[in-house]
């Protein structure tokens, strides 16, 4: 019973990071429905960043969050409007080719930049707590782990206010239910759309800082954690930033349980197939709205 | 589509586009032999690779252009049909042509099993449900003790005693085996024109089309938009069970990293969006640009003394970001006709698809 | 002509376009490498540079680089082959040159630009491709046209199994090495180890160098009088191991045999810390214990203190030698600063082989070649890491490449432990049992 209860808090503790993870591609894909194939590569520049700023800086993760999540907002925003803007025109499909190339380029480009050397960022606030647990009637909880969640769910807290609460947010939903409609009402969809990019990357490079704590940082390291992150979006529905969350969590338990008892292998596996299953049951996803 | 006047031009248009077919079939045949003479034969494996391609291409335009459905994971039935040929080469001994029957079979069947029950879902739900079979399959590759795991199968090398013998084995030595494998994927590709062109004109394609475009219109009218999904899928599975014989003959190894990865699944789908998606000769013209750039900037950008730099990557990226940006709708989107002909005629400046240009995304 | 200008007002434009500029290609490619008297032995390199294995790719490239100097740069007092002189002496000191292709971690592409490398280019040998898996899909193209092919960190005792003949490996295979973790561990109480170690837990990641050990030591752990009590497959690439580390702690091994990459490694380390698991023996395979970026975070956290490991070489009695420490300096240029790990290491020793083997052929024909490769009789004084020398058998498998077993030691370097021989000569006592989280944090780092 201990063994299910500790698996179970396990999970929920990485369901809190994928959340992270998550939350950008929730507002790129889910709510304006771009595909987007460079997400990984957003976080892995946020890991960089992170490292990059320790290493030389002395700068911890956790102050260099903030100046990294402005220049990737930028960035995000760039790349909506000098190459997604253009891409809108053609199929939804052109968005897997262009975003395909974005990864290619961003991935190597930090291969010559950097190497492709794996790094480890150790001198940090959160780093220095690994190790140091919460025991909670026999289960342990992770206190660098319990921060990082905090933080995820803190930003997602706010994001939902953003979303749901603020005009900003209702401009956002209205640009992607009806962009003809929008218009009329008077708002820029063009400038909803870089702001949703920008929001993407801005939020899913704060994931990848939070995780540099965790992880190594490699040009690489971005594919391993966006499949999740697709995944999670999608059952957590279209459109639902609460879904992503819920979606997020439930998935980190997942992969937690199966792999107590069955194969490690196929870890992901169960992830995917409870996809499936959940899928077949409700094929909006849990709290999808379209 | 068709106005009156529009149609004597297209007639015409039909009798070109037969020539232009007939000229572009005698350049691919003619195109080793040089090559051949020269004995640079890598350039037929480039030519190979070009035709494997596209033939992927066309047979993901099946699911993805006709009836305009996401499928990220159609390497899954590259995997499985180099698996199924590969283990009745190695424990039958079947030679690579029935192993195509097999393939084909074994990679319908199980197409059709797993994908009726995710026709329900739509649009960006089912995308992830590809990629769910993909990413349960990765597993199951790398632990199977059936097909030796991660550790792959390997296909024997018998130096085959006679041109006879070759032929059913496949198995070719040195300098011919680039020559043999470009043509049999020149036939391979060409059997896939056919079909789709087939079944582009048929009544099924009819279907896939209306599903595509209003899925509520098309089941009104009493199309199972379930049925032809699926139907769509198996097509594009047979198509990529094919290419996964020809693959695991030619590389005469199967691992599952090598079947399941990721190029399998989204270089097809890219040259067939470069191409222009939908188009039955998207495909083809996407591999003939994008294989040859891969392998021109590995060789420049790649080697000398900016090496290990990712530099010919980073350069492939922009390109794809460019064409992107510029043809989000494909280079066969672009007005052709209206650059090269003195006069256009109203009727080949639509077949040069210049209308289509600025027609609204769907989904 | 008529039909000429109406089929070019035609949408297959492009298609002729194309077409012809592929034609164009080939032929200029054609022209460019006309067949030249020996002005310079070129050596064609398909390697991993972008892509998932990048990081390997890397470190064969500056390997790749450093020999390119050694054997083209005169270093008189570098007793490797062709370390005093410059270039080939056999053919008049012209130099070596390096064809480096990137095959973006793809088989296809690997396939491909080998084939590019022996038709166009016409390399005289190929090196590569540094995985095992990419590897097996090159060799029926070397065997094909008979042109040589080696790679000495490939380690899958496959690839010499298939009866190649135009496939040489001067580097051990994962066999000799997991055999020599087994070996130490089997005969440590007699050599005043520990007693009390009785089971094993095999802990592997799903790929085919992984489960290549996997299968070594399922076979050895018994062979050895060890009871496996958990085998554990992850997939590669994997965000956490919590729940992994959740049955290794249950089923309570005294030695885990970990075989996972850099990565899978940190998220291990943190998820055993936050557990409390520590076995009494931690013994690897590669991986993260060869990867020189891992090693040196190590010295930050005392993370892999006690850690032990198969090497080909015994690093800290190699890196006393001059000629190691010149190597390294060379490499050093090349590698942006980062020493030579053991991958390196092998990759080196492999090239300069290929070097040696050309020289003394005295041709670059492909027979020749290999009746050189065949006779090849290296001596341990002229390598930089401890085969006991290089010599084929049928299969071209190096006899000599032997395995090491080496500990991380509280100063965060690599210490021998076996063979015994080797461990006096390093003077190195092994830290057992494997040192709890808490310690390793309280122990002073090397470096801070």
């Amino acid at each position: 019973m201990t063994e299910l209860l500790q698996a179970v808090v396990n999970g929920l503790q990485m369901g809190a990071l994928y959340a992270l993870v998550a939350v950008g591609l929730a507002i790129i894909w889910g709510l304006m429905e771009m595909v987007n194939f460079a997400h990984g590569e957003f976080m892995m520049l946020g890991m960089f960043g992170a490292w990059w700023l320790s290493s030389t800086l002395g700068l911890d993760p956790l102050i260099a969050m903030v100046p990294i999540a402005l220049v990737m907002y930028g960035l995000g925003v760039v790349v909506y409007t000098q190459l997604m803007r253009r891409v809108q025109r053609g199929d939804v499909f052109a968005q897997i080719f262009a975003t395909v190339g974005l990864l290619l380029f961003l991935q190597n480009t930090v291969v010559a930049g950097f190497t492709s050397d794996y790094r480890f960022v150790s001198d940090t606030v959160l780093a220095r707590l690994s190790g140091v647990n919460i025991d909670l009637f026999g289960i342990r909880l992770g206190l660098p782990l319990l921060i990082a969640g905090l933080i995820g769910l803190a930003l997602f807290i706010l994001l939902y206010l953003l979303i749901d609460r603020t005009e900003i947010g209702l401009s956002l939903q209205a640009t992607s239910e009806d962009r003809e409609a929008a218009m009329l009402v008077g708002i820029h969809p063009r400038r909803m759309f870089a702001m949703a990019w920008g929001l993407g990357a801005a939020l899913v490079a704060v994931a990848g800082v939070i995780l540099a704590n965790f992880f190594s940082v490699y040009p690489q390291v971005g594919l391993q954690f966006t499949v999740l992150a697709y995944a999670i979006v999608a059952l957590g529905g279209f459109g639902s930033i609460l879904g992503t969350l819920i979606a997020a969590l439930l998935v980190g338990v997942v992969q937690s349980v199966t792999v107590v008892y069955l194969a490690p292998a196929f870890k992901d596996a169960f992830v995917f197939g409870s996809y499936l299953l959940i899928g077949l049951a409700r094929p909006q996803g849990l709290f999808g709205r379209f | 589509m068709t106005t009156p006047a529009a149609a004597p031009a297209r007639r015409r248009g039909s009798a070109l586009g037969w020539a232009a077919a007939l000229t572009g079939l005698t350049v691919a045949i003619v195109y080793p032999i040089p090559i051949q003479m020269s004995g640079y034969t890598y350039f037929q494996t480039v030519g190979f690779l070009v035709f494997l391609y596209a033939m992927l291409g066309i047979g993901w335009n099946f699911i993805g252009g006709l009836a305009g459905q996401f499928d990220f994971g159609p390497n899954i039935f590259l995997a499985t049909g180099a698996y199924t040929a590969a283990l009745l080469a190695v424990h039958f001994n079947w030679s690579p042509w029935l192993g195509f029957v097999g393939a084909i079979l074994v990679s319908v069947v199980i197409c059709a099993l797993i994908t009726f029950p995710v026709t329900k879902l739509r649009g960006h739900y089912f995308a992830i449900a590809t990629v769910a079979m993909w990413m349960i399959a990765q597993p199951i590759g790398a632990t199977w003790e059936l097909i030796n795991g991660s550790r792959g199968l390997f296909i024997p090398m018998k130096p085959a005693t006679g041109l006879g013998e070759a032929l059913i084995t496949l198995q070719f030595p040195g300098r011919s085996k680039g020559l043999v494998y470009y043509y049999i994927a020149l036939g391979l590709f060409i059997a896939t024109v056919v079909l789709f062109r087939t079944v582009e004109r048929s009544k099924l394609g009819y279907y896939f089309r209306a599903i595509r475009d209003d899925q509520e219109g098309a089941e009104a009218i009493g199309i199972d938009s379930r049925v032809y999904k699926t139907a769509a899928r198996c097509l594009t599975a047979a198509v990529f069970a094919t290419g996964g014989v020809v693959y695991c003959f030619w590389a005469q190894a199967v691992f599952p990293d090598q079947v399941l990865e990721m190029n399998w699944a989204i270089l097809p789908m890219i040259c067939t969006v470069l191409g222009g998606l939908g188009r039955l000769w998207g495909p083809l013209l996407g591999a003939i640009i994008l294989i040859p750039i891969a392998q021109v900037m590995s060789a420049t950008l790649g080697a000398g003394p900016l090496a290990g730099r990712g530099l010919d990557v980073i350069v492939y990226g922009i390109i794809i970001m460019g064409v992107a940006a510029g043809r989000p709708n494909g280079l066969l989107s672009l007005p052709w006709a209206r650059w090269f002909g003195r006069t256009p005629a109203p009727g080949s400046g639509r077949a040069a698809a210049g209308a289509v240009e600025d027609a609204p995304a769907r989904r | 002509m008529r039909i000429v200008i109406d089929l070019l007002k035609t949408r297959y434009v492009p298609i002729f376009l194309a077409v012809g500029l592929l034609a164009l290609t080939a032929t200029l490619a054609g022209r460019t490498s006309a067949q030249a008297p020996i002005k310079e032995v070129l050596i064609g390199e398909v390697l991993p540079l972008t892509g998932n294995f990048a990081t390997l790719g890397q470190q064969y490239l500056w390997s790749g680089q450093t020999v390119e100097d050694i054997v083209n740069n005169d270093y008189p007092d570098l007793s490797v082959p062709l370390g005093p002189g410059k270039g080939f002496p056999a053919f008049g000191g012209a130099p070596l040159k390096l064809v480096i292709r990137d095959d973006q971690s793809r088989g296809d592409l690997a396939r491909t630009l080998v084939e590019q490398l022996i038709t166009v280019n016409k390399v005289h040998w190929i090196n590569g491709e540094g995985t095992s898996g990419n590897t097996s899909i090159i060799q029926p193209v070397a065997e094909s046209y008979g042109i040589p092919l080696s790679c000495s960190p490939c380690a899958s005792p496959t690839l010499t199994e298939k009866g190649f003949k135009w496939f040489w490996r001067t580097g051990p295979n994962d066999r000799t090495m997991v055999a020599s973790v087994f070996d130490f561990l089997k005969d440590w109480p007699k050599n005043g180890g520990p007693g009390d170690l009785k089971t094993v837990a095999i802990f592997t990641c799903d790929n085919l160098f992984c489960q290549d050990n996997f299968k070594i030591a399922q076979d050895l752990a018994p062979k050895a009088g060890f009871k496996l009590v958990s085998e554990l497959t992850t997939k590669t690439g994997a965000t956490t191991l919590a729940s992994e580390v959740q049955r290794l702690q249950a089923a309570n091994p005294d030695i885990l045999f970990f075989v996972q990459y850099p990565a899978e490694t940190a998220v291990f380390q943190a998820d055993a810390k936050r557990a409390g698991f520590m076995p009494k023996v931690i013994a690897t395979s590669n991986g993260a214990y060869s990867d020189q970026t891992w090693l040196e975070a190590q010295k930050k956290t005392n993370g892999g203190a006690g850690w032990l490991g198969r090497d080909p070489t015994a690093i800290d009695l190699a890196s006393k030698k001059p000629s190691w420490k010149k190597v390294n300096e060379i490499y050093r240029k090349y590698s942006r600063g980062q020493d030579m790990g053991e991958l390196a290491m092998r990759e080196i020793t492999g090239m300069l082989w290929v070097a040696d083997t050309i020289n003394r052929a005295k041709s670059v024909e492909p027979a020749a070649l290999a009746k050189a490769a065949a006779e090849t009789n290296t001596s341990p004084d002229q390598m930089i890491i401890d085969y006991k020398g290089i010599r084929f058998d049928k299969s071209n498998q190096n006899v000599l490449a032997s395995g090491v077993v080496t500990q991380i030691g509280w100063n965060g370097e690599k210490h021998t432990i076996w063979p015994w021989a080797l461990a006096k000569e390093a003077g190195y006592k092994a830290i057992y049992p494997s040192p709890s989280w808490a310690d390793r944090d309280s122990q002073p780092k090397p470096s801070r």
